[in-house]
């Protein structure tokens, strides 16, 4: 096991997945000295009937909760003032977020300004300016994420905020959110997390905690994705998969983003295509390329990837070429039981060939690994083109 | 990998680990917004020199607001209170706790009183009876074993009253545990062995225990990998810097682990000699190790099957066959006290009848075992243990233990 001569890691979420689960909120809540949560979430998750679920979890609790469901794709300030004015004229001392993306993002920045003034929605965008704890946030996945929902990340319209205390105190898994979803929001939310993890557990920044939480979040989803997207009725697999992107997302908050998830962000940005398909595309190119270079972990990840068995059976010199493969083979299976729905090139993934100059040279400039423009450029077209 | 129905995880502690660990602290103190710490410890710590090591590399940093450094072994409410007050007079606002369980417990009991500026401590006992974040505390093991510094439980005793009050918290984590291999560089190799063995009891219990769950899982695998590459080595060559920060990581890792599932018989009956013989609690974990894993091995065999591969590497994992997996796990656990054995010179006891005290007097004389076993009955952990065990087969497991016969 790799273990460097220094490193940090810390994980200020619990986790509570399984049965009832939501029904352990108000002790919960009570451990964390609030009384009175408002609950934010989206149109989409108040449509399929999640709220109701968990107000039901409150029933004989004696707790009042608030309810905002609301929150849109794109949320703006607009929506934080009215927010605020709710949460302070309603007396309230925490926050719900329901359902991953804008609704999580949403639920952070409010408590930014909640905690403090508003005005610290300014002061506080970049890196590490946030210099106190904030509010308790408790997050409850569906299976519709961005894979920042448990990371120190928040973003809002055209802010970054980045921070330790932004992560949420509790992560809520129950197995009546985690509804199911179609093939490729399913998909794209697992590939986040794949691609966090993975792209953590090979890196040389890792250290056996990250390991810890890359390799539950890895194994969970090569165990399970394919069988979900295949029958979305498989409930256990479905929270396993939730499980999964909530783990994959604490590993996110100790090390930097790996290039994988750095050139697929970008690349979705710059034609409106999907983070999650093109990172899980992206992948198996970028550990490809790290094969050549040193302090890089890939026959490692063997392990998560393909279980015990596989990962001993496996020639030690076969093992990183193995694990790379298990990806591409993870890619075609994907392809294939969605009918071709989830893309196996960036192509496919509605990328335009014009950006992929441009997302390289940007992505290199501000990358924390080992390639530079014209390796990201490289990986890139061969992901565009496929194998 | 398993998903139980249910499942509760959470280690809140901010881990900072290396060479130069120490060195990070005056940084974590800012981050939270401390600048005078008080540090707690015991004689052992500090005659040992490692309180010097750790204010070295406070210096320039921070100023120390005071250092106590008698925590007893048996710490109390009274040592508790006398610590509160200093803490006030030198103006503290924050904690450093050096050393093992006591002083861990102390300096936690002390973060109630001042957090709290609570006359009574009581009030604070039992579960969950703490709403809101203490002084931030900072942990600093000096041995690789008991994982303290990952638990959010606290025991305190009152002589006067003759009572141990339990306290149970979140709150109670320390914020920040520095993972420092200058802490364990001392240590003797019979201690480097036993709590070292400690650790491993720890991840292989949480591993194969009946509450475990993912997150522990894989925190247990790794804890066994590090100890398997490490352990023997590190007992033969105290000074190596790399294994003794590899030891200390595996620690904190299995305290994690078991911490957020639960233990079992070894810990049953371990908690039972230490108690009736005062055995050393990582002396008692090594000897019942293999024996819990054989009791239970017809309920959770696939799982410690598992453990092969962390505890012998992939080629001895393949080239053993699925039914014979558990077997080898237990027999490389008795060969690795073996190997401690050999290594401190007989110093690790693998039996019973081989543990002896200073004088070399045997610490636990076989008409005691009937003793251990009936304290064993009333020990919490006897609820989680896989199979079910009466007096009769305490009794059994012990007498096997003591002689060092595998069971039938």
């Amino acid at each position: 096991m790799f273990l460097p001569n220094n490193y940090e890691f810390a994980c200020p979420v619990k986790t509570n997945s399984g049965n009832r689960a939501l029904e352990h909120l108000p002790v919960e809540l009570d451990a964390l000295n609030a009384r009175k949560p408002l609950v934010i979430t989206g149109k989409d998750a108040a449509g399929k009937g999640l709220v109701d679920v968990l107000i039901d979890a409150f029933r004989d609790s004696g707790i009042t909760i608030g309810v905002f469901d609301g929150v849109p794709t794109s949320p703006d300030l607009i929506l934080i003032r009215e927010l605020f004015r709710i949460y302070r004229d309603g007396g309230y001392d925490a926050i719900i977020a329901v359902g991953g993306g804008s609704a999580t993002d949403t639920a952070k920045t409010l408590n930014i300004a909640v905690s403090g003034e508003p005005e610290d929605l300014e002061t506080c965008a970049g890196e590490n300016l946030i210099k106190k704890p904030l509010k308790p946030l408790v997050y409850v996945p569906t299976l519709s994420g961005t894979g920042y929902e448990t990371s120190r990340y928040a973003f809002f319209g055209n802010k970054v905020y980045t921070s330790h205390f932004l992560i949420p105190d509790l992560v809520v898994i129950d197995p009546r959110m985690t509804v199911p979803e179609d093939a490729k929001t399913t998909a794209s939310t697992a590939l986040v997390a794949l691609t966090q993890a993975a792209e953590l557990y090979v890196s040389p920044g890792k250290n056996p905690l990250t390991d810890s939480y890359a390799y539950t979040a890895i194994s969970f989803i090569m165990e399970n994705l394919v069988n979900v997207i295949k029958n979305p009725q498989e409930s256990i697999g479905r929270l396993s998969l939730a499980n999964a992107h909530c783990m994959a997302g604490c590993a996110f908050s100790n090390a930097a983003a790996g290039m994988a998830h750095t050139l697929g962000k970008a690349a979705g940005d710059a034609c409106g295509a999907s983070h999650g398909l093109c990172m899980g595309i992206l992948l198996p190119y970028v550990l490809e390329r790290y094969l050549s270079l040193s302090g890089y972990h890939i026959a490692d990840l063997l392990l998560p990837l393909a279980g015990f068995d596989v990962y001993a059976g496996t020639a030690e010199e076969k093992k990183a070429q193995k694990a790379i493969d298990t990806i591409y083979g993870l890619q075609k299976d994907l392809f294939k039981i969605s009918g071709g729905a989830i893309p196996r090139t960036l192509k496919d993934a509605n990328v335009s060939k014009d950006i992929l100059k441009n997302t390289a040279a940007k992505a290199a400039g501000g990358a924390s690994s080992g390639l530079d423009s014209d390796g990201c450029l490289a990986v890139l077209e061969q992901a565009w083109e496929g194998r | 990998m398993d998903l139980p129905g249910y499942y509760e995880f959470c280690c809140r502690v901010k881990i900072i680990a290396g060479h130069d660990a120490l060195e990070r602290i005056p940084g974590a103190l800012a981050d939270m917004n401390a600048r005078k710490p008080m540090i707690v410890t015991d004689k052992g710590v500090s005659g040992a020199g490692l309180i010097d090591i750790v204010t070295d590399a406070l210096k320039g940093g921070i100023v120390i607001g005071a250092i106590a450094d008698d925590v007893p072994p048996d710490s109390d409410l009274r040592v508790v209170n006398r610590l509160a007050n200093a803490y006030r007079e030198q103006g503290c606002d924050s904690l450093i706790a050096v050393g093992g369980g006591s002083v861990m417990d102390t300096a936690k009991g002390v973060n109630i009183v001042v957090s709290e500026k609570a006359d009574d401590l009581m009030k604070f006992s039992g579960a969950n009876a703490l709403k809101k974040a203490l002084k931030p505390l900072i942990a600093i093991p000096t041995t690789a074993g008991t994982g303290s510094e990952v638990t959010q439980v606290a025991v305190i005793k009152d002589h006067e009253k003759h009572m141990k009050m339990a306290f149970v918290s979140y709150f109670l984590l320390p914020d920040v545990s520095i993972i420092d291999p200058r802490m364990t560089l001392t240590l003797p190799s019979a201690i480097t062995a036993a709590t070292g063995m400690d650790a491993l009891s720890h991840a292989v219990e949480a591993y194969t225990g009946l509450a475990k769950n993912p997150l522990s899982d894989a925190h247990a695998l790794a804890a066994i990998d590090l100890i398997r590459s490490n352990l023997v080595n590190v007992t033969k060559n105290p000074g190596d810097r790399n294994g003794r920060l590899a030891m200390a990581s595996a620690a904190t890792l299995a305290g994690m682990a078991f911490s957020n599932s639960m233990v079992g018989m070894v810990h049953t009956i371990g908690h039972s000699v230490g108690s009736v013989c005062g055995v050393p609690h990582g002396a008692c974990m090594a000897i019942v190790l293999p024996y819990g894993l054989e009791y239970n091995k017809h309920k959770n065999g696939h799982l410690s099957a598992e453990l092969l591969l962390p505890l012998a590497g992939s080629r001895v994992y393949t080239e053993t066959p699925k039914p014979e997996r558990a077997e080898k796990v237990i027999a490389l656990i008795r060969q690795m006290n073996q190997d401690l054995h050999d290594a401190t010179g007989g110093r690790h006891a693998r039996f019973f009848k081989e543990v002896t005290d200073r004088e070399g007097k045997p610490m636990v004389p076989k008409e005691k075992l009937p003793d251990i076993a009936r304290t064993a009955l009333s020990d919490g952990s006897i609820f989680y243990n896989p199979e079910e065990l009466d007096y009769d087969d305490l009794l059994m497991v012990l007498e096997a233990a003591w002689e060092g016969k595998p069971l039938d």
